[in-house]
């Protein structure tokens, strides 16, 4: 490797890199779902490093808010108060190494063809803090967006209430054979 | 001509009306604190009319970007609005009367999520005319995620159903891949371009050939995930299935019309389909869509399965005008997704009407429908005439332009390709005409008359008139389609001077 490019800035992006890249293969083959999901942990973690070694400051904060802190703790949660999650039964098992360990191997290899023999266009703008510009954004030429982004979430979270609902009630329901006759 | 955020908000006006319209229905059903199916509906179906009066009304065939670009409103916007309005209608006033949607009580109808259900085919909407204006990648994969998450919620909206909830999960875990992959290849052209425009990559100098290809064929993942492509349609015959009878249709129509749009914006607004390699790609994918699509079809014993590969195959079809990638092909497109809208619905409908009146959704429960119903069974009939592309049926002309389009290309590629197309078309009589036989050559198990809902007989009728009788308004709706394909070249000087 050109000894230019050892900085403390790319040893820390390595750094991050295997991070992410170590606990991401960790969440695909821990054996137990719960090792899955404190792996998940490097991985989201991970990826806010490298979101703030960017320079995206609002980002990275953002993803350690709500995927570190929100999400995860949410799958986490999941995980712990779900019945029976050590007996799992895996109906599908990943049958066709043959197949699949050759497909991925060749996607891989093309995309690192991609992302290598490309000259990627590059702005000579240093990396900033972009909270400022970020929120402009929002209100100025990425309004729609922003605003649809809302409209998804509205809709979202009625269907998780009719889907989520409509459980709870058979739960009850489950309980006292025949009564739901009158109730409904 | 490119409008700012204020300026946009009056050729919006349709996308207002139906968010407005969706918060109407369920805050009145929060007030009122009484659910009501026929409420719910009238509300839906009022936002719907205002919504068509508003485009009609700001419709005046000049194309516009709107909200500094990121959308489009142009006579193509206006055709798919038309479409989506359409659809939205037939099956909202459909799922009235259907028990699939929402559960039916022997004596009473239960009109418990009548409001959400209403509300989210409403919101579909809006995401399925977003998907038809989006000029920009953030825009495309906003409005495509928005519809996907509505199509993953009306999927499991049967109550106590395995097969609903099945669908409904494949549908998401299927999806989630196909927006992954879709990401990942939009990344790779914001890379390129510096922009998420699609004017900015269709701007982009000398693109290297194997980033470009590479990029397309990730993005293909998530429009071809929409329209239920091969290798993207695994998840088509469960969810088409599993979901309630209403929604199928919906889905096997409003979001594979909207999946195309993007597809259409996207090959002719971003990348011209004449670059190398893309027609030979969309070809193979076209021809192997069709082929799977039907020789799955032929074996299967469910009726709504059945009409989900047949609506694979269909894909597949539509697809061949896009390898033609000139204007006509994309005319042959339009024309093709309202044959596909008349003629499909028609027959989920008569699936709908029969199951709402107690018939199961095997084929062999179908035996002696021509008997026992004779109205709904003569609906199947023309529209699995006008499917298959009989003249003198709707599917006919629509499959004529198609494969027009792609011979006037010329070429052996073109040519063998319409040929496949063709073949494939024999095969589909084959299965389309084992729903026949059943219906007019077997002997019923049951002799009972079935009688079927007056509101879907309606219905059904509207669509096989249609079917029918298009040919009359065969010109006007050529030249409809020929005004309304994509006229948004911000580039059209650059372009212009490529060829």
């Amino acid at each position: 490797m050109d000894p230019s490019l050892v900085t403390p800035g790319t040893l820390f992006f390595f750094l991050l890199a295997s991070v992410v890249l170590i606990s991401s293969v960790g969440v695909a083959l821990a054996p137990n779902i719960l090792y899955s999901a404190f792996s998940l942990l490097g991985t989201l973690a991970g990826i806010a490093g490298l979101y703030l070694y960017l320079g995206a400051d609002f980002v990275g904060i953002v993803q350690l808010l709500i995927y570190v802190g929100g999400i995860l703790v949410l799958i986490l949660f999941a995980v712990l108060l779900t019945n029976k999650i050590g007996e799992v039964r895996l109906s599908n098992l990943s049958a066709g190494l043959s197949l699949g360990v050759p497909a991925s191997v060749a996607l891989f290899a093309l995309l690192a063809r991609v992302a290598t023999s490309t000259q990627w266009p590059l702005t000579e703008e240093a990396a900033a803090p972009g909270t400022a510009r970020l929120g402009d954004a929002f209100l100025r030429e990425h309004l729609l967006p922003f605003e649809l982004a809302s409209l998804i979430l509205l809709m979202a979270l009625v269907g998780a209430m009719v889907i989520a609902r409509r459980a709870a009630k058979e739960e009850s329901r489950s309980v006292p054979e025949g009564t739901h006759d009158r109730l409904a | 001509m490119t409008l700012d955020n204020i300026a946009s908000m009056k050729y919006f006006a349709p996308e207002l009306i139906l968010s407005i319209g969706i918060l109407a229905i369920l805050t009145v059903d929060l007030i009122v604190g009484k659910p009501d199916r026929k409420r719910s509906s009238l509300l839906a179906m009022s936002t719907l009319v205002l919504a068509l009066l508003a485009t009609l009304v700001t419709s005046d065939g000049v194309s516009r970007g709107l909200f500094g670009g990121l959308i489009a409103r142009d006579p193509f916007t206006d055709f798919f609005k038309l479409l989506f309005i359409a659809t939205t209608a037939f099956v909202g006033v459909a799922a009235l009367r259907s028990r699939d949607t929402i559960e039916y009580q022997p004596g009473e109808y239960q009109d418990k999520e009548s409001g959400e259900f209403y509300a989210l085919t409403l919101t579909a909407a809006i995401g399925m005319m977003l998907m038809a204006a989006a000029t920009d990648l953030l825009m495309a994969f906003l409005s495509l995620e928005l519809v996907s998450i509505l199509s993953y919620i009306l999927a499991g909206f049967k109550r106590r159903d395995r097969k609903s909830s099945e669908a409904s999960l494949k549908y998401v875990i299927y999806g989630g891949v196909a927006s992954g992959v879709m990401l990942y290849g939009m990344s790779l052209l914001y890379g390129l371009a510096g922009s998420t425009s699609l004017s900015a990559i269709h701007a982009i100098k000398d693109p290297p050939l194997l980033t470009l290809i590479a990029a397309i064929t990730l993005c293909f993942a998530g429009f071809g995930y929409k329209i239920a492509s091969v290798p993207f349609h695994m998840w088509c015959p469960d969810v088409y299935e599993g979901a309630p009878t209403p929604v199928t249709a919906f889905l096997s129509v409003g979001p594979k019309a909207a999946g195309f749009a993007l597809l259409i914006r996207f090959f002719h607004g971003a990348i011209p389909a004449d670059v190398r390699s893309v027609p030979l790609i969309l070809g193979l994918i076209a021809a192997a869509t069709m082929t799977l699509g039907n020789l799955a079809a032929i074996n299967q014993t469910n009726i709504k399965r059945l009409l989900a590969y047949s609506s694979i195959a269909h894909a597949g079809y539509i697809l061949l005008g896009l390898v033609a990638g000139n204007d006509d092909g994309q005319r042959a497109i339009l024309l093709y997704l309202v044959t596909y809208l008349f003629m499909n619905l028609g027959a989920f409908l008569v699936v709908m009407a029969m199951s709402d009146a107690g018939l199961g959704e095997e084929l062999s429960e179908y035996r002696g429908l021509g008997k026992r119903a004779a109205f709904p069974a003569l609906v199947m009939a023309i529209c699995l005439f006008s499917l298959t592309g009989l003249p003198p049926f709707a599917g006919f002309f629509g499959k004529f332009y198609l494969f027009a389009a792609l011979l006037s290309r010329g070429g052996t590629f073109n040519t063998a390709l319409a040929l496949i197309g063709i073949l494939n078309s024999a095969v589909s009589l084959y299965y389309y005409a084992r729903i026949l036989r059943a219906m007019y050559f077997e002997k019923p198990t049951n002799e009972a008359p079935i009688l079927e809902a007056s509101l879907h007989r309606w219905n059904m009728g509207i669509m096989a008139a249609v079917t029918m009788g298009l040919w009359l308004a065969w010109t006007p709706l050529v030249d409809f389609a020929g005004a309304s394909i994509v006229q948004w070249y911000p580039h059209a000087t650059q372009v212009a001077s490529l060829h």
